[in-house]
C-alpha cells in the first residue's frame, strides 16, 4: 500500500485503537478466569489449593500470549504499510 | 434521600412485574421492530419501487442508510466474506446503540447497564464464533486449541481454553462497565449540583455510547475472522 485516502486511514486507526485498548484489561481478566476455573475444581475435587496454583500460573501464560500475538499483529500491519 | 426515581416502563401494565432492564430490553425492541416496519411498509405494497430509491429522507432511506453504513464496517474489516455475517452483526450494532442511547433519556434505563443483558450479547457472539469456526474447519477446527505440537497439548488446551473463556468475559464487563459508571457519574454529579455541570457528562455518555458499541462490534469482528481463518494462520504466527 503506497497511498492510503484519509478516510480509509482514520477507520484504520480506530479499529487498531479498539484492538489494542482491550488488551489490559484481557491480560487482568484471564488471570481472574484461570483463578475461578481452579477455585472451583479445587472445591469440586477436594484437591487443596494445587488447581487454584496451577490454573492461575495457565492464566497468567493466556494473559501474556493474548499480548504477544497482539505485538505479532501489529508487527506485521505494519510491515504491510511500509 | 431514599425516594425512588420515577421509570416510565413501571407505568406500563405487565411490564412492571419484569425487573428493569428487561421490560427496557423490551421497549428497545418493540422500538427498533416499528422503525423496521415504517421503513418497509410501501416496499410490501408493489415491488417495483424495491429498485428506485425515494428523492426524500423518509423511513426508509434513513433505514437503508442505517443498514448500508454497518455492512460497510463489515465489509472493511472482514474483508469479502463480511456480509455472510451482517446477520448477527447489524442485530448486535442496532441492539446495543439504541439500548445505550436510550439512557440518556429522562426516566429510562439503558438495558445495557446491567451485566445480565450484555452477558447475554456476548455468550451469543461466544457460541456463534465456534459454530462459524466448526461449519468452516469442521472437526479440524478443534486442533488449534492443542497448538503446534502435538505433546505440548496438556499444556495449551488450559491456556487457550482460558484466552478462548476471557473474551465473552471482558466484551461483557467492558460494556457494562462503561455504560454502568457514565451513568452513575452523571447521576452523582446531578445530585451535587444540577445547573449545567452534568452537561459534560452528559456528552461524555453520548460518546461513550457511540465508542463503546463499535468497539463491541470490532472485536466480535475479530473473533468471527479468527474462527474462519482457523489454525494453519495460528502456525503462521508462531
Amino acid at each position: 500500500m503506497t497511498m492510503t485516502l484519509p478516510g480509509e486511514d482514520k477507520g484504520k486507526l480506530i479499529r487498531q485503537i479498539a484492538s489494542y485498548s482491550t488488551l489490559g484489561l484481557e491480560m487482568g481478566l484471564s488471570v481472574a478466569v484461570g483463578a475461578i476455573i481452579g477455585y472451583y475444581l479445587d472445591k469440586w475435587l477436594d484437591t487443596g489449593p494445587w488447581f487454584l496454583i496451577i490454573f492461575l500460573i495457565f492464566g497468567a501464560i493466556a494473559g501474556f500470549r493474548s499480548l504477544y500475538r497482539a505485538l505479532k499483529r501489529l508487527e506485521r500491519e505494519n510491515k504491510e504499510d511500509r | 434521600m431514599e425516594h425512588k426515581s420515577f421509570v416510565v416502563v413501571d407505568a406500563i401494565p405487565l411490564l412492571n412485574q419484569l425487573p428493569h432492564h428487561v421490560a427496557n430490553a423490551i421497549v428497545v425492541i418493540v422500538l427498533l421492530m416499528i422503525i423496521a416496519y415504517l421503513g418497509t411498509r410501501g416496499l410490501r405494497k408493489d415491488t417495483k419501487r424495491y429498485f428506485v430509491p425515494e428523492a426524500k429522507l423518509t423511513f426508509r432511506t434513513a433505514g437503508e442508510m442505517i443498514v448500508e453504513g454497518i455492512l460497510k464496517l463489515v465489509k472493511d474489516n472482514m474483508g469479502p466474506r463480511g456480509p455472510e455475517f451482517m446477520m448477527i452483526i447489524g442485530a448486535l450494532a442496532l441492539f446495543i446503540f439504541t439500548s445505550n442511547v436510550l439512557g440518556l433519556i429522562p426516566g429510562f434505563h439503558s438495558p445495557t447497564e446491567t451485566l445480565n443483558t450484555t452477558a447475554a450479547c456476548a455468550i451469543t457472539v461466544f457460541c456463534f464464533t465456534h459454530y462459524y469456526g466448526i461449519r468452516e474447519h469442521g472437526i479440524k477446527y478443534l486442533k488449534q486449541f492443542t497448538g503446534p505440537i502435538i505433546w505440548l497439548a496438556p499444556l495449551m488446551i488450559p491456556i487457550e481454553l482460558i484466552g478462548h473463556l476471557v473474551r465473552p468475559v471482558s466484551l461483557s464487563i467492558r460494556l457494562f462497565g462503561n455504560i454502568f459508571g457514565d451513568h452513575y457519574v452523571a447521576g452523582v454529579v446531578f445530585g451535587l449540583v444540577p445547573f449545567l455541570l452534568p452537561l459534560p457528562m452528559m456528552v461524555l455518555g453520548l460518546f461513550v455510547a457511540v465508542v463503546q458499541t463499535l468497539v463491541f462490534l470490532l472485536l466480535s469482528m475479530a473473533y468471527f475472522a479468527g474462527a474462519l481463518e482457523g489454525h494453519e494462520h495460528e502456525e503462521q504466527e508462531g
